[in-house]
């Protein structure tokens, strides 16, 4: 006979997955019906460009989104990539297993962090409309592989229920999601915004966009070159979460936990790790897979009270202040742009971190952004618009308690003879680090560490100096203009006059011309 | 107009075409050595309007403000300015006149663009006018309006146009705006009497004033316009005929004559023009109104206020203005000049004027009445 225990723990895992994404859907990015759309939209796109970049190939992702059978909250989600592919046999793992995936075990800098990827995407799919996500995809080998993906939540895997093969010469992968629950926005949290946002801080990327009204956007790439991959390496427990411990928790290969903290983290010694785990109250000895989340909040904190060398800066990887300009000049098409990639800094006595500042003004830049679609523009707004991102990965929500957001409040943007409330401003922060102090686990905004608000601000303030040069020299530059357009109005016919009143020849003005307004004349 | 100028008109023309002919040459010479042409124009603030005791009348002070082409937020009034004088000698060229708001039509088409309002064009004049101290009347520019009326024995030449004053039908002979071009050609008259009202101008027509005084009968329609003063002026002055004014009593009245005497403020540029110093007021005094018996009404509190004005102005700084004006303040009563009639409508010519001009003439007078 089954205890009740066992009972309650089949039922338990009967629903493990899918009770887990519902109960954590708001640290997952699935909260709300535009950012729920906006969620599978990022992870989707993340995944598409990592996978190019692995590859060492330009990234070009085709993003549509259409309503499904005129109902206002039921729409498909297409997102093509032209990356390398999936090769048959992962299929199922990478679109039908949670927590699964090739970047999860290996610490670096990247923009997905979340740990659930294009899975959680295909779960909400599933959830909502009760269809599966259908995956396109061919390695290039001249045959392509049409799967329609479900995740079985009983045994957390993936389940392909149809599959056909088909021959095209064509490389890349199409992932095809249907999801209900969920609304389009131009909004500042709808996935315009998050895409033009995407192009910006990677320049190299070219997207094209198609929303629910047939609108077509293409974000031009404005470099021809596919960054340098920042090396895996460990995580420094400084820098980690509970969840991150979690994830390695469930990836590694190590038998006990102290076997786990010394191999996968980095600056931990055997004898680190053993101490840690006294202070956290956690045996050295359990197996990692039965971590809980408790004990590794416990060994978070143990982490703090011991002293280890600081990670190397090394291997931080910024997007570089002459791609951040081309990216910033191609989509927002401005007047002026200054970019600004600062020298690495360490926060918490240690932790690596690159900020990088870009200025545009005029143009496209500022709120109100080009076109328009079948909904409202990003809500009329005017004036300064700040643009966060984390590794190159936008940041949407939660801007006002973010630490780039307290950095550019801070500034006393008058000095600078800018009125954030009118200016055709956009600015743009990013902070590259293998260690981003996310406030939260929705990981939407960056904590209130002194060293990053200083820096931010240090950043802002220098490219606010010279958005001040380009304004003051602009002003100067349209009052000579006009000043020598009066001249050349007025003056011929002053000249013209004066001679008929004296009955003379009129008199050649080019050299006064020259002198009060500056003209050349040929 | 195809007809021979008069001598007097060539006169007048070639004046004014000099003085525009000398800012044109100035304004070619400065930009002919490559320095910004500018122009010096007398002050019209009210800071600069000074009341000229010796010749009694408003001048404008030794204030100017400079006008450069060089500068950005002059040119523009500089080259409408020089749009303006050219216009005007094109007008004075042809012989023709124009008025001020046919002036501002005409801006519509220049190329230095139109003028906002008249207001704007009518400065613009007035700003050529005390920079060469001519009246817009020389400049081939009129007012709207034509002069006042003038009855008696004269007469006038208009081109070859002979007109005389009696036989112009009842209403007398009509001051054009271009009095300065009509010749004098006779005068019989020994004094020009002036009044405020027409009724009373036509009741002293009826009454043969103009033949008892032997006296130039002007009927001023209130505030003169600038042709009759003008014509005031040059009757004074070129033919040597004493001028009275006979307004209401009331403060509107006194100084509708004392404009004519000593100008306005606003015209300070153009008075040794335009006033008639030595004209003499025998309108309806305070006096008047209580040795008369005349009927009144009470004075209105804007009468008051306007009276309370005067008092202070220089113009009216004489023993006789501020006893005549604290007297009506005094007796707090106004009368107009028709109020005569109470003792009959020959009142006012057979008993009052010859009082008056007794006043004014002495004995030499007496014996025409």
């Amino acid at each position: 006979m089954k205890s009740l225990a066992d009972e309650i723990f089949a039922e338990f895992r009967e629903h493990s997955v899918s009770e887990f994404f519902r109960r954590n859907a708001a640290m997952l990015g699935y909260t709300g019906k535009i950012r729920s759309l906006t969620t599978i939209v990022h992870e989707a796109v993340t995944n598409a460009i990592d996978a190019a970049e692995e590859a060492g190939i330009l990234p070009k992702v085709n993003v549509i989104i259409k309503r499904v059978n005129d109902e206002p909250e039921h729409f498909k989600v297409i997102i093509e990539d032209n990356a390398s592919g999936i090769p048959e046999q992962y299929i199922p793992d990478v679109f039908g297993k949670m927590l699964a995936g090739t970047k999860l075990h290996r610490a670096m800098q990247q923009r997905g962090q979340q740990g659930i990827g294009i899975s959680g995407c295909v779960m909400f799919g599933q959830i909502t409309s009760g269809k599966p996500t259908t995956v396109i995809t061919s390695t290039g080998n001249g045959e392509v592989i049409r799967a329609d993906v479900m995740i079985d939540v009983d045994r957390n895997q993936g389940k392909i229920l149809n599959k056909e093969k088909f021959k095209e010469k064509w490389r890349g992968t199409r992932v095809e999601i249907e999801a209900k629950e969920v609304a389009y926005m131009r909004s500042r949290y709808g996935p315009f915004n998050y895409l033009r946002m995407t192009a910006i801080a990677n320049p190299h990327v070219k997207i094209t966009f198609v929303e629910p009204d047939g609108t077509l956007t293409v974000f031009e790439n404005a470099v021809n070159k596919v960054p340098e991959r920042p090396r895996p390496m460990p995580l420094h427990p400084w820098g980690i979460m509970s969840d991150d411990l979690l994830v390695l928790a469930k990836r590694t290969k190590a038998r006990t936990v102290s076997g786990l903290l010394s191999t996968e983290l980095s600056r931990v010694s055997k004898q680190k790790a053993e101490e840690v785990c006294r202070l956290a109250g956690v045996s050295p000895e359990k197996k990692p897979s039965e971590l809980t989340w408790e004990e590794a909040e416990k060994i978070v904190s143990a982490f703090k009270q011991v002293k280890l060398l600081a990670p190397p800066t090394s291997g931080l990887r910024p997007i570089g202040a002459a791609d951040l300009e081309n990216g910033m000049r191609q989509i927002l098409n401005p007047d002026f742009v200054y970019t600004v990639t600062r020298p690495p800094k360490v926060y918490r006595g240690g932790l690596p971190f690159i900020v990088e500042v870009g200025i545009a003004y005029g143009g496209n830049a500022g709120k109100a952004p080009e076109g328009k679609g079948d909904n409202e523009t990003m809500e009329g707004e005017v004036g300064m618009d700040l643009i966060r991102f984390a590794n190159r990965a936008p940041l949407i929500f939660d801007q006002g308690g973010c630490a780039i957001t307290a950095a550019a409040r801070s500034i006393d943007w008058r000095r600078y003879g800018v009125d954030i409330t009118n200016a055709p401003l956009t600015l743009f922060v990013n902070i590259s680090s293998a260690y981003v102090p996310y406030t939260s686990a929705g990981k939407q905004s960056i904590a209130d560490e002194p060293e990053i608000i200083n820096e931010t601000r240090t950043a802002i303030m220098e490219a606010a100096r010279e958005l001040k040069k380009f304004l003051y020299r602009r002003l100067k530059a349209k009052e000579r203009q006009e000043r020598a357009g009066i001249f050349e109005k007025f003056l011929p016919v002053v000249a013209r006059k004066a001679a008929r009143l004296a009955g003379v020849e009129e008199p050649d003005i080019k050299p006064l011309l020259k002198k009060i307004a500056g003209v050349e004349h040929d | 107009m195809t007809r021979e100028a008069t001598s007097l008109e060539i006169k007048h023309r070639q004046r004014a075409l000099k003085a525009l002919a000398e800012l044109g040459m100035k304004i070619v010479e400065d930009i002919k050595n490559g320095q910004p042409p500018k122009l010096k124009i007398p002050s019209r603030s009210t800071s600069n309007i000074i009341y000229d005791k010796k010749n009694r009348y408003f001048v404008l002070g030794p204030h100017y403000s400079v006008r450069s082409a060089g500068s950005m937020k002059q040119i523009k009034k500089i080259a409408q300015l020089l749009c303006t004088a050219d216009f005007a000698r094109e007008l004075i060229e042809s012989g023709k006149f124009a008025t001020l708001r046919e002036m501002y039509y005409t801006a519509e088409g220049w190329e230095v663009g139109p003028f906002h309002d008249q207001s704007e064009s009518d400065a613009i004049i007035e700003d050529l006018e005390a920079t060469f101290g001519l009246k817009r009347e020389s400049l081939g520019l009129t007012p709207e309006e034509d002069g006042a009326a003038v009855y008696g024995q004269i007469v006038f030449r208009e081109g070859d146009v002979t007109i005389d004053a009696t036989k112009a039908g009842r209403g007398g002979y009509t001051i054009p705006p271009t009095i300065d071009d009509v010749e004098f050609v006779k005068c019989k008259a020994k004094r020009i009497i002036a009044v405020e009202t027409m009724g009373m101008y036509h009741r002293l027509i009826q009454e043969e004033a103009w033949k008892k005084f032997d006296a130039l009968i002007v009927g001023l329609k209130g505030q003169a316009a600038r042709a009759t003063r003008r014509f005031l002026k040059r009757a004074n002055e070129e033919l040597g005929l004493p001028v009275y004014l006979n307004c209401d009593g009331d403060p509107f009245g006194y100084h509708i004559g004392m404009v004519i005497i000593s100008g306005s403020a606003n015209l300070a540029y153009i008075n040794h023009e335009l006033a008639v110093p030595d004209a003499k007021y025998i309108g309806v005094t305070a006096s008047d109104i209580v040795n008369y018996k005349l009927p009144t009404d009470k004075l209105r509190e804007l009468d008051i206020a306007r009276l309370k004005q005067l008092l202070k102005d220089p113009r009216y700084n004489t023993e006789f203005w501020q006893y005549e004006i604290k007297k009506m303040l005094e007796i707090g009563r106004k009368a107009e000049q028709q109020a005569f009639a109470k003792y009959g409508l020959a009142y006012v010519v057979n008993e009052y004027l010859p009082a008056k001009l007794k006043e004014v003439e002495g004995q030499q007078f007496l014996g025409k009445v």
